[in-house]
């Protein structure tokens, strides 16, 4: 097979924390993580590929609301926490919304929504769990909801 | 710009995503595990908050062998190492007493000074002799030997500037230099891929900070007429000065910086430049006096140039070189001439024989021969590393080459597997380097002989091709060529 080569150019992004997000070939292997851990789901529990595509959504949904909007700060000292009390989500380039990766990982979760939903004949317990699935992390990545703590939950350091 | 196959950018980022999965996964585990536990802190806040140490816990200190590893010898082309073993998978290193001759590709050696030289060494002992290793003072107090005074003039003599200034460290030269030129209400426009020192600074001045793309004289001229048409944050009132920090080699990717393009953009909208030769100044240059002189820019139109002698010198400290005024305000302003204590004077004798040896004023031509063979030794090396199919960074002549790695699995790989072999080199991770742009660096020195360089290349390619870094076709040798050619 023939090498694609692709151009990194290094992003002018301080926070290391969110940088490597700019790299070629973080979407296709998104994607491509989802579509093999549905494989795994499909062989491991032996259900229904629509009951798969629930499990895989809701795993989605547990793993990326808290690496995304939970956690906060960044995995190492070097930035003498600059970012302590922002989320993953609201350190993504720097800070400015609506760019294109923002836009991709909304559009994301909608699409295995409606791929599990599609899957599942719209039936009933599922749906309402992935409804609510996609219902939180949509709200959660709008661009009003930046810096926003409902209630303060998750405010403290 | 590094070029790298696509199914490489894939892997890399899923084998990152597996290595911070099992990171989390075991972190869980302990939690549970130590759930009963009795944390007894007495009141005391937590040294780490959250996940802090969490890349330094779950992923450096896995393959922590190949950091750090401590040497029994002078840096000088071959090199001892210590051989550690480890009882709990890495967590802890215990030394042996014995040691294995490597080839060193690691050291920042460029001229061969870091081992006993003919010159310099009888100099510097003699000089240990008569003022001791330390002069237990600082600058201002006692501590200016004639030594210090015959140095300082002896720098900007061949730098090319009016004045200049000693301080004991380089990193300190960096970090406590720029707090002392620009502060708030200033703004420090650097590179995005600036050493952690520059970075240090610049966030220690309490000047506002931005950033242009690595070597990219339009992108700075944009971002300059930006902040000038935006002005301070908030109030939008005219900035008090505006700094351009820019690296002569860049240390990570072996790129010479684009001066004259970058010096035309600064005069332009009447902004200081400050140039940091860590890694050019001795190295590259046809006598030696760095970036200026190869890319044929007049060191009048940078206004303040920075330098360590860790690397071509062989000794340790840094100088700034810049006008009589601007040093003489550092020499009572600046924390690190005041407060630090003055530069060990064996290390300034060291400094001073090995410029008069790159100035020829030893009366021998050993400085040109120097010269001359780290640039041969570069071209060869990087041409030859090409032509195997690694890709490898950085512009010719300079004697730093980054091989790229790029998987997290194949740095522990390259860098044992090379060991094992008695070839020494540096690989370098994340947070240094970019996530995904893991690399091996390989230093070139000009007292490597072409036996070394062959001996080097032979190994690299070997575990370069159990490793598996070959991304680029591998040239077919030129006599090849010539048959096919000659058969049509």
């Amino acid at each position: 097979m023939a090498k694609l080569y692709v151009e990194a150019v290094p992003p002018a992004d301080m926070n290391k924390n969110t940088e490597w997000f700019m790299y070629p070939g973080v979407w296709t292997t998104y994607i491509l993580i989802l579509f093999f851990s549905w494989l795994l789901v499909l062989s491991v529990l032996g259900c229904s590929p629509g009951m798969a595509w629930t499990i895989v959504n809701l795993f989605h949904f547990a793993i990326t609301y808290h690496f995304f909007h939970w956690k906060k700060g960044t995995p190492f000292a070097d930035d003498q926490g600059m970012y302590n009390t922002l989320t993953w989500w609201e350190q993504m380039d720097n800070g400015k919304q609506l760019t294109r990766n923002r836009k991709f990982l909304v559009v994301v979760p909608v699409v295995l929504y409606l791929i599990a939903s599609h899957t599942t004949d719209y039936q009933h317990p599922m749906l309402f769990l992935n409804t609510l699935a996609v219902m939180v992390l949509v709200v959660a990545k709008l661009p009003n909801m930046h810096k926003v703590r409902i209630f303060g939950i998750n405010a403290g350091n | 710009m590094v070029r790298l196959p696509y199914t490489t950018a894939l892997t890399t980022l899923f084998s990152y995503g597996l290595l911070f999965a099992f990171g989390q996964l075991r972190d869980f585990f302990r939690k549970i595990v130590d759930w009963f536990k009795s944390k007894d802190l007495k009141g005391y806040a937590p040294i780490c908050l959250g996940l802090e140490d969490f890349y330094v816990r779950r992923l450096y200190l896995r393959i922590q062998d190949c950091f750090g590893r401590p040497i029994a010898s002078a840096p000088d082309a071959w090199i001892d190492v210590v051989e550690r073993y480890s009882n709990d998978n890495n967590k802890t290193l215990h030394r042996t007493t014995n040691t294995t001759k490597c080839l060193n590709l690691g050291s920042y050696n460029y001229l061969g000074f870091a081992a006993a030289d003919e010159y310099c060494t009888p100099r510097v002992i003699e000089s240990l002799k008569k003022y001791s290793p330390s002069t237990c003072s600082v600058r201002a107090d006692g501590g200016t030997t004639k030594l210090h005074t015959e140095l300082e003039e002896l720098v900007a003599r061949f730098v090319g500037k009016p004045a200049a200034i000693l301080f004991g460290m380089g990193y300190v030269t960096n970090s406590a230099i720029i707090p002392c030129l620009i502060g708030k209400g200033g703004l420090i426009i650097s590179d995005s891929l600036n050493h952690n020192s520059i970075v240090n600074g610049a966030r220690g001045s309490g000047a506002t900070v931005r950033v242009f793309q690595h070597n990219s004289p339009s992108h700075l001229e944009e971002v300059l007429r930006e902040q000038i048409a935006g002005g301070q944050p908030r109030t939008h009132r005219p900035w008090k000065k505006i700094i351009v920090i820019v690296e002569g080699i860049y240390s990570m990717e072996g790129e010479l910086c684009k001066l004259p393009e970058i010096i035309a953009v600064c005069k332009k909208y009447k902004v200081y430049t400050y140039l940091d030769e860590a890694h050019s100044i001795g190295a590259i240059g046809k006598s030696g006096r760095g970036v200026c002189e190869l890319l044929g820019v007049d060191p009048t139109d940078v206004d303040i140039m920075m330098g360590t002698f860790t690397k071509s010198f062989g000794s340790c400290g840094g100088y700034i070189a810049a006008s009589k005024e601007i040093i003489q305000y550092l020499k009572y302003a600046c924390p690190a001439h005041l407060y630090a204590t003055s530069m060990s004077p064996p290390a300034v004798q060291q400094v001073i024989s090995a410029i008069k040896v790159i100035l020829g004023e030893d009366g021998s031509n050993r400085g040109a021969q120097k010269l001359a063979r780290i640039r041969e030794n570069s071209n060869f090396f990087r041409s030859e590393l090409q032509k195997m199919g690694f890709e490898v960074l950085g512009d010719n002549d300079s004697p730093v080459m980054p091989i790229m790695l790029y998987n997290p699995a194949k740095i522990p790989a390259f860098s044992r597997e090379c060991l094992r072999q008695n070839v020494a080199v540096v690989t370098v991770a994340f947070p240094a380097t970019p996530l995904l742009l893991a690399r091996a660096r390989i230093c070139i020195s000009a007292s490597h002989s072409r036996e070394d360089l062959i001996k080097g290349l032979e190994v690299i390619s070997k575990v370069g091709d159990l490793v598996g870094i070959k991304y680029f076709p591998v040239e077919p040798p030129k006599h090849a060529e010539h048959v096919l050619k000659k058969l049509e």
